[in-house]
């Protein structure tokens, strides 16, 4: 479904070239959880970004759905994200001039989707959500875990083959991160492939796939996995 | 896919910027149209057509001192004299000079005094047959003074018998449009309309009746008269510059002032009016620059507030250009708004400046037409705002501002 061959990401400023992204493998299979992980700075974000075709990568071949997204000119990049990309983000990225229906319905707008089959489509994710009932809140009106299940009714509403998520549970509590946890399982078991960006090990443990980006590569796993296995027991014992 | 609904709802609920934003719109829009109207009424008042040919023609005043010399015998010797000067068409001694400001006006009558009737107020001018030629009108009925018609004389008791009036007098006086030939009354002294002139204004431009003019055949012999001057096209200036020394060698025991050209004479009496048109003109061009920069601000304040939001939306599917019709259409609907209120405003206030101070009334097609440059203007000052928030790029959306 999404496969990405050598590819890297060079910003490049005046005195500095940075290598966000070095020969970057990676191959998604349909229906996947994936949890990436690995240190600040080390990738994640621009590996997102690339994936979701939020921005540009320097060199090497992505293919989403058999699609060469490095042949895609701005529109059809737009196009192609809103079609068979859901985002979920750490600060949610709600509208605060929109209440929860209007927020829902602004991917399903630049799709271009008729207004009853839009109503119905916010309606259904929303009560997918639990927030069916508060369509005509305000965002700022919600707790943080209860906008990020609006963000995520948003994402799923252009029922998206591929969802994207940026710290899902970065700016929630325990309690919360752990719904909206569950409630992205629910999401994966009904059928949808899901990124996951997180620096949370135990939400991360949680994916059935993880991988580690240091350095802008794809890491060792096993070792990764090993050292996490390590640490969690010296924990345990301690 | 204008998004007009959702717009709608988030300015609703993020009001201020959009008020202010609207009034101001208003506010111009009020103002503008309003100014605009007033500048085309002036511009048509000061560049109407008098009916002379003003650029050939110049006038001077001339106040005797000496009494050696009797005044009707001098005034004949100055006016042939003028009338015989290279360049010179003709010439004229008047009581009054058309378009300076200056002059005289009554009320003639349709009955002679006392007996109750009806009057026509008009501006009247005083000077010989060669009076048309020097002003270069043409009578378009009627005959002209003959020579014995014109009296110059220092006795209040003469009076003339006969006048030229213009066609715009005349059919008020007579509606029926048969004024020539018929009879009217300075008080109680009749006197016949034998010509009638179409186009020719009095002295007083702004007067309420400025094309009601009559002239009458008579030069009274007085200290202070002017002279009306007509010359060769191209050659006025010629003439004026040496038209005192003329005059003085002539007769020196006199002050020749106030040597004018009549364009300059009516540019001097309409001055407060050109100044005005100046100011109204500032106004637009302030208050439309101001406008125009508020748009341009208020949209660069609102994508710096959107930054993430713009970057959001395009992450979600929207396109550049969706992300450009996004802000024309939100200020659009703002300027929409504006426009609603800036035309009931100028409507109201156009009622208000008619009541207060007697201007024409405001016509609707100034209120359209200034809506329609307000919402143009709001549409380029928001171009190249919405532009720059095109650009920003949908990887915002994941970078933490």
């Amino acid at each position: 479904m999404l496969t990405m061959k050598n590819v890297s990401k060079v910003y490049q400023t005046e005195m500095v070239q940075t290598h966000a992204l070095r020969d970057f493998d990676l191959e998604v299979k349909e229906g996947e959880f994936i949890a990436v992980t690995g240190p600040s700075g080390s990738g994640k974000t621009t590996f997102l970004n690339i994936a979701g075709m939020l921005e540009p990568f320097s060199s090497g071949q992505y293919m989403l759905d058999d699609v060469n997204v490095g042949a895609l000119s701005d529109n059809q990049r737009a196009d192609l994200r809103n079609q068979k990309i859901g985002f979920i983000f750490q600060g949610f990225n709600l509208i605060p001039d929109l209440n929860l229906y209007e927020n829902v319905e602004v991917p399903l707008r630049y799709r271009g989707i008729k207004a009853a089959e839009r109503k119905k489509r916010i309606e259904a994710c929303l009560e997918q959500v639990g927030l069916a009932s508060r369509a005509k809140h305000l965002p700022q009106q919600l707790s943080g875990g209860q906008q990020q299940r609006v963000a995520i009714a948003r994402a799923l509403a252009g029922e998206p083959r591929f969802l994207l998520a940026d710290e899902p549970t970065g700016n929630l509590d325990s309690l919360m991160a752990r719904q909206v946890m569950e409630l992205l399982e629910q999401i994966n078991r009904d059928g949808a492939t899901i990124v996951m960006v997180t620096h949370d090990p135990e939400l991360a443990r949680r994916a059935p796939r993880n991988i580690q980006i240091v350095d802008g590569q794809v890491a060792d796993l096993t070792l990764y996995q090993g050292v996490a296995r390590q640490t969690d027991r010296a924990v345990v014992g301690g | 896919m204008l998004e007009i609904k959702p717009i709608i709802n988030a300015l609703r609920r993020s009001k201020v910027g959009a008020v202010l934003l609207l009034i101001q719109i208003a506010i111009t829009t009020a103002i503008v149209s309003n100014a605009a109207f007033i500048i085309q009424d002036r511009m048509t008042y000061l560049q109407q057509d008098t009916g002379y040919p003003e650029q050939d023609i110049f006038s001077l005043s001339v106040m005797t001192y000496g009494k050696d010399r009797d005044l009707s015998q001098q005034f004949e010797e100055d006016e042939n004299m003028l009338r015989n000067l290279p360049g010179v068409v003709d010439a004229a001694i008047t009581n009054a000079v058309p378009l300076s400001g200056s002059g005289s006006a009554s009320g003639m009558g349709l009955k002679p005094a006392p007996e109750p009737g009806r009057s026509v107020r008009a501006g009247y001018l005083m000077a010989d047959d060669h009076m048309l030629n020097t002003l270069g009108v043409t009578l378009s009925e009627g005959r002209n003074f003959y020579p014995d018609d014109v009296i110059v004389t220092q006795d209040p008791n003469k009076l003339p018998k006969v006048a030229i009036a213009t066609r715009t007098f005349a059919d008020e006086a007579f509606p029926e449009g048969d004024g020539l030939g018929k009879m009217m009354y300075i008080g109680d002294r009749p006197f016949k309309i034998i010509g009638i002139v179409d186009k020719m204004k009095g002295p007083w431009l702004k007067d309420d009746r400025p094309d009601n003019v009559i002239i009458f055949p008579y030069i009274k012999a007085e200290t202070y008269q002017h002279i009306i001057i007509r010359t060769e096209p191209g050659q006025r200036a010629a003439v004026m510059q040496t038209i005192e020394d003329k005059m003085l060698a002539a007769y020196d025991k006199r002050v020749i002032t106030n040597v004018i050209a009549m364009d300059e004479d009516k540019r001097q009496y309409n001055a407060s009016d050109t100044l005005m048109l100046r100011m109204l003109m500032v106004l637009i061009v302030v208050l439309v620059a101001i406008t125009a920069l508020g748009i341009f601000g208020l949209t660069l304040f609102n994508i710096s507030k959107r930054t993430r939001q713009i970057g959001t939306r395009r992450a979600l599917g929207a396109r550049k250009s969706d992300i450009i019709r996004y802000f024309m259409v939100e200020n659009t609907l703002i300027c929409a708004g504006g426009l609603l209120l800036g035309c009931t405003a100028a409507i109201l206030m156009g009622q208000q400046l008619l009541q207060r101070f007697s201007l024409p009334a405001l016509e609707m097609q100034y209120v359209a037409g200034t809506a329609l440059m307000v919402l143009v203007m709001t549409l380029l000052a928001v171009i190249f705002p919405a532009r720059r928030a095109a650009q920003i790029s949908p990887s915002v959306a994941t970078r933490s501002i």
